[in-house]
């Protein structure tokens, strides 16, 4: 069963590489375009060279870390915007303002601030991370009915002591899928910040295109599918751990 | 019970022993009064009110258990949430222990039909939940609740792998790990099956007989309001107001054979034909015709 499965799952990706190699043959017109083979030679030769797994453990870094700090920042706000009229009436509408903005809009903003490139980097994966978690927490705040609060609060729980055992672990359902949304905006951004800067895989395929190592570009297009692929399995086990009660009730 | 009531009838104390254990009670500083002062909700705005409870008076003596017994839409659940701290009154206000309340307190517990264990703890961890957030874990009565309630074996389970019965079972070993003065109860049983509700009822009548706590228990079964009280207070359909009170003077410790007595019949004769106006009356609000 887990292995029919399996070959299920691998049916797409099967497809796409089908396409991809069908173009390549047919579409001879447009010698540039690198076919899979060629994208496998290209790939063997970058791996063999630290150079390449250094943009990789770069780039996979600034999203970590933008990432964690994204997490640790949009959970504690989303739970009081969540709870809180005033606060959300104080800061909603701000911070509304600023959603709609695609984060990479904000590279020359930061540059004249005189950030660094790494810096703006940080900030800008951060920033696409960060509303998708803020919203589903409120979101998820919000869905919390007001009895189990009550609850708490008759059982002798503090304010503090029902957010932090009430409802953060009732929105968690919902901060999670905020979670794994944030985690691929993050390296939607990742590549759109680092074709502006001169490090990480994003630059790594700005430069293959600029030296015109055509095979090179697809390289880095796919480690870049692969490690947010990665991220975001892991991101789901980690979920599947930490809401013990829904895979006890799914199971 | 009922000898902290001055304006109660005398009754007959046949069975020795719970006259003793009644002398025990009240020799005992218990805290646990609820008064209840000309209590006024008003749900909503001007021009679209609805008046839940009317100027009701109700006073509940420390350890008393007390039944509310009231039409479906009375204001019986609007005056308990007064009495939990979860509403403020329009007029008039709710003393506990001549202190008037002001929002949620761990000395009144709170057990509604629906059950409201934490859907993320497991019942350990629900059970544990009151002294654990002030740290103060008393392990071997966490493990004689268990055992009382019959929970042992399903301390790692999550709530909804349990039955309803357990749920309630939990829920009140949640509340009784709290150590409350007040029991507030809104039709804690009435979701479950007969059977599952006879045994509940037995169980709360041991737990209750066994400490010193005042109880104010809503229903709307005639049955279970006698079973259960020293005193049936009947409320009037909408707006809530205190209709009649019953004394209940039938011996102690109960079981729910009790039944079949005639003066158990007696009275939940007298308390339907009091309530049967007031069902009427509150049909009629709900069909909108008043």
């Amino acid at each position: 069963m887990a292995y029919a499965r399996r070959l299920e799952q691998s049916a797409s990706l099967l497809a796409l590489l089908a396409i991809w190699a069908v173009v390549t043959m047919l579409v001879g017109a447009i010698p540039s375009l690198p076919s899979p083979v060629e994208v496998v030679v290209a790939f063997a030769d970058a791996a063999a060279r630290s150079s390449f797994w250094q943009e990789v453990g770069r780039s996979t870094f600034r999203v970590y870390l933008s990432f964690a700090i994204a997490t640790v920042v949009a959970i504690p706000l989303g739970l009081l915007i969540g709870r809180s009229e005033i606060f959300s009436d104080l800061t909603f509408p701000a911070l509304e303002v600023l959603r709609p903005i695609p984060p990479i809009a904000w590279y020359p903003a930061l540059t004249i601030i005189l950030l660094t490139p790494a810096n703006i980097v940080r900030f800008i994966i951060f920033l696409a991370a960060f509303f998708p978690i803020l919203l589903n927490t409120i979101e998820g705040v919000r869905g919390v009915e007001e009895e189990y609060p009550q609850a708490a609060r008759s059982l002798g729980a503090t304010q503090f002591q029902t957010m932090r055992h009430v409802v953060l672990p009732g929105a968690l359902p919902s901060i999670y899928t905020g979670l794994v949304n944030a985690m691929g905006l993050a390296w939607v951004s990742l590549v759109a910040a680092e074709l502006l800067s001169s490090s990480g895989l994003g630059y790594f395929i700005w430069n293959a295109f600029t030296a015109g190592e055509y095979p090179n570009i697809v390289v880095g297009m796919i480690a870049v599918g692969v490690l947010g692929y990665g991220s975001s399995a892991l991101l789901r086990r980690l979920g599947a751990r930490a809401i013990p009660w829904l895979s006890a009730a799914n199971a | 019970m009922s000898e902290h009531n001055t304006d109660t009838t005398t009754r007959s104390d046949t069975d020795e022993q719970s006259a003793e254990q009644r002398r025990s009670w009240t020799e005992s500083s218990g805290s646990g009064t609820v008064n209840i002062q000309d209590l006024t909700k008003v749900y909503g705005d001007d021009g679209d009110e609805l008046v839940a409870v009317d100027g009701m008076d109700l006073h509940i003596e420390a350890e008393e258990f007390v039944t509310v017994l009231g039409p479906s839409g009375c204001g019986k659940s609007t005056v308990m949430e007064c009495i939990a701290g979860y509403l403020d009154p329009t007029e008039g206000e709710v003393l506990v222990n001549d202190e008037p309340v002001e929002g949620p307190d761990p000395s009144r517990g709170v057990v509604f039909q629906e059950n409201r264990l934490f859907p993320w703890k497991t019942i350990s961890e629900n059970v544990r939940f009151g002294p654990q957030m002030r740290d103060d874990v008393d392990e071997s009565r966490v493990a004689s609740l268990f055992d009382q309630m019959g929970l042992s074996g399903f301390e790692d389970a999550y709530p909804h792998e349990l039955s309803g019965g357990m749920q309630q079972r939990a829920e009140l070993a949640r509340l009784l790990a709290n150590d409350p003065d007040i029991m507030l109860m809104d039709e804690p049983f009435s979701g479950l099956d007969a059977m599952t509700k006879e045994l509940m009822q037995e169980k709360l009548l041991d737990v209750w007989e066994d400490d010193d706590r005042t109880v104010l228990f809503i229903t709307h079964d005639v049955e279970e309001a006698i079973l259960l009280a020293d005193r049936v207070v009947v409320m009037t359909a909408r707006p809530g107001q205190v209709k009649d009170v019953i004394d209940v003077d039938l011996e102690r410790p109960r079981s729910t054979d009790i039944v079949t007595t005639d003066r158990f019949n007696e009275l939940q004769r007298r308390a339907s034909e009091s309530i049967h106006d007031e069902a009427e009356r509150a049909m009629e609000q709900a069909e909108g015709r008043v």
